[in-house]
């Protein structure tokens, strides 16, 4: 489910890009400050995301020094000089959402998946009873979320709406505590609603052939069966409905800054990233 | 607040730019495009201090003499439901209490849900972001009842969002062959006409 939630470089101005580098390199410091240098392996794109949502609002400006890459050292890179709060905010995300994936796939991975996460697990336990602590709240909506689709997935005549349910209203909640006020926070968690609920959707209309061969929960299968081909424009307009109500719940938001990054991804990476799950169209 | 930060331009701006500001946000904010948002309310709100601060600058400026012109009156203003078998579903659903509206709409009987209950269990859905569910609920209320403006309208906004095409980009299908495509077709034909000396074939 990780992955999908990126920016797309060729609509983008250098400056923002260089922007959005440098928060995703400060977002991998982070997690090797307060977790260890291991955890900047989980490091993923839409936790990025999360985090320049969270910093567009933030009432300071972050400004930018130079540094170098750790893993890297020839490769200088930029990074935040604040903005520590949303960034451990955002690590914190990381963190947890990787704890539970990992223990989803103890329990239904395959064969090896469950070799490694085993192997995995008491270091992520570590990191996650840590970051469970500072913020309770992302804890509760992730494991909420790993509970519900859990109960969702019993149901063998389950609707599109109701599976993708659990991560949409994880995300809404998550974005929710982003805002300041009544107003922001129901904005923000009608956006994050239908952004989870995207990221959960392409995610099963990606793994649709191999859900459907092995005969694992997806709702998309369970709504058309062999048929994908037919149902691929059903499928394409339920994510473009999401997109939608994202981008309207969006338009609502008076961003301090990074509104350019946010609007590539809602309005060329993610439809890009539609395109080539539904139709493998790689331009 | 300041009008002028209400729209998002500069004091010295010119009545034609503050016209442009205002007819943008009002694109944006207006009550059709979220009709069937859970954040409608906050929408039409907005779009009440966006007409607000307009008649303000406007009056301000009126005032002053200096723009004697400004008489532009095209403000929106929000609409009203003429006709409803349900006034408190209608009502429940305005204050966002969904889940009472939900519960007035399943306890009348199957036998009487006419296009409106299929269109207001739409909205309810839509509202809670079970946009699936909504869209067959609409189409099924566009199906019962297709003369009526107010279904018609929220079908074709959902099937709007459902094309999603914020840029302008074609995003539906890549593989299909629009009137554009035919167009530059055509005078491609024609050009290669005119090379081979023909007189053309249109």
């Amino acid at each position: 489910m990780f992955g999908f939630v990126n920016v797309d470089s060729s609509e983008m101005l250098g400056k923002d890009f260089d922007t959005y580098k440098a928060i995703y390199c400060s977002l991998c410091k982070q997690l090797g400050k307060e977790y260890t240098f291991l955890a900047r392996f989980i490091l993923n794109y839409d936790c990025t995301f999360y985090a320049v949502v969270a910093l567009s609002l933030s009432q300071d400006c972050p400004g930018f020094c130079k540094g170098r890459c750790k893993f890297n050292p020839l490769k200088r890179c930029n990074y935040l000089k604040k903005g520590e709060k949303e960034l451990s905010t955002a690590a914190a995300l990381s963190i947890i959402t990787s704890y539970y994936k990992i223990i989803d796939n103890i329990a239904d991975g395959n064969f090896f998946e469950k070799i490694i996460c085993h192997i995995l697990k008491p270091l992520f336990s570590h990191w996650h009873k840590k970051a469970m602590k500072k913020y309770p709240h992302i804890e509760k909506a992730v494991s909420e979320m790993s509970r519900s689709q859990f109960e969702v997935e019993k149901d063998s005549s389950c609707s599109v709406d109701k599976a993708a349910e659990p991560t949409a209203k994880m995300l809404s909640s998550v974005m929710s505590d982003l805002a300041f006020d009544d107003i922001q926070k129901r904005i923000y968690e009608t956006f994050g609603y239908f952004l989870g609920k995207w990221i959960y959707l392409i995610d099963a209309a990606n793994d649709y052939d191999d859900d459907l061969k092995k005969g694992d929960f997806n709702p998309y299968v369970i709504s058309y069966g062999n048929d994908k081909s037919s149902h691929i424009h059903d499928i394409n307009e339920s994510l473009n409905h999401c997109l939608s109500q994202t981008l309207s719940a969006y338009n609502l938001i008076k961003t301090k800054r990074f509104g350019r990054i946010i609007e590539n991804v809602l309005i060329h990476s993610l439809p890009k990233k539609q395109r080539n799950v539904l139709y493998n169209d790689e331009e | 607040m300041n009008p002028y930060q209400v729209l998002g331009v500069s004091e010295s701006a010119t009545d034609a730019e503050i016209k442009n500001a205002y007819r943008e946000l009002a694109k944006k904010y207006h009550p059709d495009n979220y009709a069937d948002s859970p954040l409608a309310d906050v929408a039409e709100q907005k779009m009440k201090e966006v007409n607000e601060a307009y008649d303000t600058i406007c009056d301000m400026r009126r005032s002053k003499n200096t723009y004697s012109n400004n008489s532009y009156s095209g403000t929106y203003q929000g609409s009203s439901y003429t006709h409803t078998n349900f006034p408190d579903v209608r009502r429940l659903i305005k204050e966002g209490r969904l889940d009472d509206a939900m519960q007035i709409l399943n306890g009348v009987a199957s036998h009487s849900r006419n296009a409106e209950w299929y269109f207001l269990m739409g909205m309810i859905f839509s509202r809670k972001g079970w946009t699936e569910q909504a869209y067959s609920y609409f189409q099924t209320a566009c199906r019962m009842e297709p003369s009526n403006p107010e279904f018609m309208s929220a079908l074709n906004n959902m099937n709007a969002r459902r094309s999603y095409n914020p840029s302008g980009y074609n995003t539906v299908n890549p593989a299909g062959c629009s009137m554009c495509d035919i167009c530059t077709g055509l005078m491609c034909a024609d050009c290669c006409c005119d090379c081979l000396g023909g007189r053309g074939c249109c």
